[in-house]
């Protein structure tokens, strides 16, 4: 570097420098820093910094996922939006579900749902429920739905505890439907709980599609009753029970004791019937809820009426993913059933628990039957997200004698 | 010859170059001004700007608490020093706080009359009005018999004088430790002399106002805890003054007020409301439980902050299955994935504690408790941001609250059971020593220096608070300060096996000194690290004009 090349540097430095302390002191309008330094004392800078900011007020903006959420705000606090998904297939063993339903207020509190549902084994759910919550001052709730569903292949394996995996046959059935289910709490606490509901169906029954035989390759209406007929029935049903659950939708403490009966009247007198179930849950909280001991027990016992047959599609049954859950949705169907069900479920989160669980059970032609010989039985684990109040997603494995079964769904299994 | 002359214009050029570096610096410096104004310490915060055109905002609770959960986890504090604290590390008065409990003596007459002003509402005649509009027990908005606003809230049938309890008590803790309340009062609901105002309303789930009935207040009534009488305990929070302009957050400001100038976050009365609401278990920390309003002050109109739901304290739960209240937020990785991959045989505390359980308290314990690892419901910026300073500072406040100062704020809350009420105190005493032991303990903690003919006397909080032992010795590193240029010149260092060193000779007559103070203490090594405080000389006494107990600036870390 020659001697001309610094004094150069030297004088661009010297400018730089100059121009720097002069523009520090020349701007105009000052800038922040330059206006913090006019300051003579601690409350006239503050004061400066508040009278810039007054300059550039604006209100709150919310981005876009706060005004998503706002609209999920809306709905917990029963606002207006009405689209809610719809997952709940036409009939157990549909598989992976997709719909939606749009909720319409009547009243302050009463609204009809119009929603449906579809499944990639094409079973079909169309209906509108109108739910009033607060009937006679809070003490009972009304739920009145109409509707019509469509089921593909709903598998048939024959009646009978015995009966075999390879024996599976599917039958579709169209059935439209118009019930009203009447829900009354004596003393609004909630406690005990009485159920009365009245039911129209009619069921249309057809071969099934999918990859197994049809129904009516191995069955005729002689061998298989109710097969070919079209139903109509009027169904009623009463009960009692006593349920100190949190939620019946999620809890971790409590139980539910309780009995209904069901009067099945067909409109022929050819396929009438009545059932009484018993069911009985109990949770038993452990290390502060960190664990959950979970019992359920269920029979269901089918009696024959005036010498009318019980078709085969309203056979107590098991199997699916509430009940036996390694085994195929209406795996085993008789006149009986006992299912009996324990579950560790173990907290993880508030949002999440983990379940190992076990299911056994049987069909049986009569009570008698009942016993513990020749139970069917599977084990799992699963995983559940969870609200204080409801179960929206479980997922299940569950290993059986007949191999593995992954369960969806978004309800609790008891 | 060559490689000479340019070695030589070398150097030239560096002088040159540092030169117009240091004009730069210079100017620089000369641009932000003093360290110290002739105003510091300010005692309040200046709210000079016409606030009036603030409009009213709500948060979407949902995306807060997924906000908090899942980003606000993520962060990692800054480390830097709260921002709003004047020049000696303490908060200024402002429409935010005021400093009550730790700066001046408290009574128990005060205590147990906290922000209360007005006279209680008169319970003879209540004309119920609209729905209770905000905190998570039922309640109602109602007019007292002489026309007066209330919202009345209500014990959970579980809870009996739980709920009513905890806002009673804490609205007076919190009221002391130097946060805007809501008057509050305990009183008393009677259905017999409860009226419905004929405009009243009620929201419906189909999202419209209908008209408030009788069966919509018993609905609420068979949700609480009723008394033998028939009558109803309730707690009646005063009608805030001025329009209510929504909650504040717990992070960045207000772009719509003149004077909101520090980043929530950065403010350390809500960084230090970390150690008060460990202490008192308030855990429902949230936008929603906080109120703005806009108020007229002295002629100008500027906005208030309200600390404005303190219920959730003292183990008052908004739901079930909260056994974990406090201990984890509503979700927390790390928790979550102890308990996957032990299948829950790996116990947390919460499981541990032991809950002495009376119906009007809840879970609240001492023993098990720890501040450091308390938890709110959600990850909240503010207390993340949280450093020791700040800690020490809230701390100190605590500290602050007398044995008797505490049971009188405890009696408040008219528990029926006198075992409740002095279990209530006993564990907010217990919770109080150790705050004391952990925080005022942290950092050097010492406190009020002051400087006359006597030489420098100081105070140390932790031993103050009796909280440490052994012998101390402390150490004065003394400087000339220049307030212009912030440089030091160091004069000379003395120390004391007490609170008062002698000052060395030579001080100045005028201007600044500063003094770094250091503690040897075997137990306590951070104390090493000095806190600086700097003198000005003013009318012949020297003033404390400012402290540092920290840098400015902390490694960062995650919390």
């Amino acid at each position: 570097m020659c001697t001309a090349s610094v004094m150069r540097l030297v004088g661009l430095v010297v400018l730089a420098t100059v121009s720097t302390a002069l523009s520090a002191s020349a701007q105009e309008p000052p800038s922040d820093a330059a206006q913090a330094a006019q300051a003579t004392s601690r409350q006239g800078e503050i004061e400066q910094e508040q009278a810039e900011k007054s300059t550039n007020l604006r209100p709150y903006t919310p981005n876009r996922a706060e005004k998503l959420f706002q609209r999920v705000d809306t709905v917990l606090e029963g606002g207006t939006i009405r689209w809610h998904p719809f997952f709940e297939n036409a009939y157990a063993g549909g598989g992976f579900t997709l719909g939606a339903g749009h909720a319409n207020y009547v009243s302050a509190y009463n609204y009809i749902d119009v929603r449906g549902s579809w499944t990639f084994s094409n079973y079909k759910r169309f209906e509108a429920e109108f739910v009033a919550p607060r009937l006679w001052n809070r003490h009972a709730k009304l739920s009145a739905i109409g509707g019509w569903r469509e089921a593909t292949q709903v598998g048939f394996f024959g009646v009978g505890n015995d009966s075999g995996e390879g024996d599976r046959t599917n039958y579709l059935f169209r059935q439209p439907y118009a019930n009203a289910l009447l829900t009354y709490f004596p003393v609004r606490a909630k406690r005990v709980v009485l159920r009365g509901g009245a039911e129209f169906s009619r069921w249309n029954l057809e071969d099934g599609e999918g990859s197994y035989p049809p129904i009516g390759s191995r069955y005729t209406p002689e061998t298989l009753p109710g097969l070919g007929a079209e139903v109509t029935y009027f169904h009623t049903q009463g009960g009692v029970g006593f349920d100190w659950r949190t939620a019946p939708g999620y809890t971790r403490r409590g139980g539910y004791y309780g009995v209904t009966l069901h009067d099945h009247k067909d409109q022929d007198d050819q396929f009438g019937f009545r059932m009484v179930e018993y069911e009985a849950i109990q949770h038993l909280p452990i290390l502060r809820e960190t664990w959950v001991l979970s019992f359920r027990a269920r029979v269901q016992h089918a009696m024959d009426k005036d010498d009318q047959q019980i078709p085969f599609f309203m056979l107590p049954a098991l199997g699916g993913g509430s009940s036996l859950r390694a085994y195929s949705s209406w795996r085993f169907r008789d006149q009986n059933s006992m299912l009996l069900q324990g579950e560790w479920r173990i907290m993880i989160n508030r949002y999440l628990d983990l379940a190992f669980f076990y299911d056994t059970g049987k069909v049986a032609a009569t009570t008698s039957d009942l016993d513990f010989n020749g139970m069917k039985d599977d084990f799992g684990v699963g995983v559940r997200f969870h609200g204080p109040f409801d179960t929206p997603l479980r997922v299940e494995l569950a290993k059986g004698r007949e191999g593995f079964n992954i369960v969806f769904s978004s309800s609790a299994v008891f | 010859m060559h490689l000479s002359l340019s070695s030589r214009a070398r150097r030239i050029a560096v002088l040159v170059v540092s030169t117009g570096a240091l004009a730069v610096f210079a100017a620089s410096a000369s641009m932000q001004g003093p360290r110290f104004y002739p105003d510091d310490p300010i005692a309040r915060d200046p709210e000079s700007q016409d606030a009036s055109k603030t409009t009213p905002y709500d948060e979407s609770q949902m995306y807060e608490l997924f906000y908090n959960l899942f980003v606000n986890s993520g962060h990692v504090a800054s480390g830097l020093r709260a921002m709003n604290i004047n020049t000696i590390d303490e908060v200024p008065d402002s429409s935010w706080f005021t400093n009550r409990i730790g700066t001046r003596p408290i009574t128990t007459a005060e205590i147990t009359r906290g922000t209360n002003v007005g006279a209680p509402p008169d319970p003879s005649k209540w004309v119920l009005t609209r729905e209770k509009t905000s905190g998570a027990h039922p309640g109602f908005t109602a007019v007292d018999a002489k026309g007066e606003t209330w919202f009345l809230e209500f014990d959970p049938t579980p809870y009996p004088e739980g709920a009513t309890a905890a806002v009673a008590i804490a609205t007076k803790i919190f009221w002391a430790l130097g946060y805007n309340q809501v008057e509050s009062f305990l009183t008393t609901f009677d259905p017999k002399k409860a009226s419905i105002d004929p405009k009243a309303t009620l929201r419906r789930p189909n999202g419209k106002r209908s008209r408030f009935h009788e069966d919509d207040m018993n609905a609420i009534l068979e949700r609480v805890a009723r008394k033998p009488d028939g009558t109803y305990r309730v707690v009646a929070g005063r009608l805030l003054p001025g329009k209510i302009l929504g909650g504040y957050r717990y992070s960045g400001t207000r772009p719509d007020d003149p004077n909101d100038l520090v980043p929530h976050e950065h403010r350390r009365e809500l960084r230090g409301l970390r150690v008060f609401g460990a202490w008192t278990n308030l855990t429902d920390i949230k936008n929603a439980n906080a109120i703005d309003t806009l108020i007229t002050e002295n002629g100008k109109t500027i906005v208030k902050h309200y600390l404005q739901d303190v219920g959730s304290t003292f183990g008052m739960c908004n739901d079930y299955h909260e056994w974990d209240l406090s201990y984890e937020y509503f979700y927390e990785g790390p928790p979550s994935k102890k308990r996957l991959l032990t299948l829950g045989f790996g116990l947390s505390p919460w499981q541990k504690a032991d809950y002495i359980e009376y119906p009007s308290v809840g879970k609240f314990e001492a023993k098990t408790w720890d501040p450091r690892t308390w938890r709110p419901q959600t990850p909240t910026m503010a207390y993340m941001e949280m450093r020791d300073d700040d800690a020490f500072w809230a701390a100190r406040r605590v500290a602050a609250f007398t044995d008797e100062l505490i049971r009188a704020a405890v009696h408040v809350g008219e528990f029926s059971d006198p075992a409740a009420e002095k279990y209530v105190a006993d564990v907010l005493i217990e919770r109080r020593d150790k705050i004391k032991n952990i925080y005022l303990t942290h950092v050097n903690p010492i406190v009020n220096p002051r400087l006359d003919a006597k030489g420098l006397t100081f105070e140390n909080a932790a031993v103050a608070g009796g909280v440490a032992k052994g012998s101390i010795v402390y150490r004065a590193s003394w400087m000339v300060f220049n307030n212009a240029t912030g440089a030091t010149t160091p004069l000379s260092e003395t120390k004391s096996a007490t609170t008062t060193i002698a000052a060395p000779s030579g001080l100045p007559s005028s201007g600044f000194v500063a003094v770094d103070i250091a503690a040897d203490a075997d137990a306590y090594p951070t104390w090493k690290q000095p806190v600086r405080a700097y003198f000005r000389q003013d009318g012949g006494n020297w003033k404390l004009v400012g402290l540092d107990r920290l840098p400015e600036k902390l490694p960062v870390t995650t919390k």
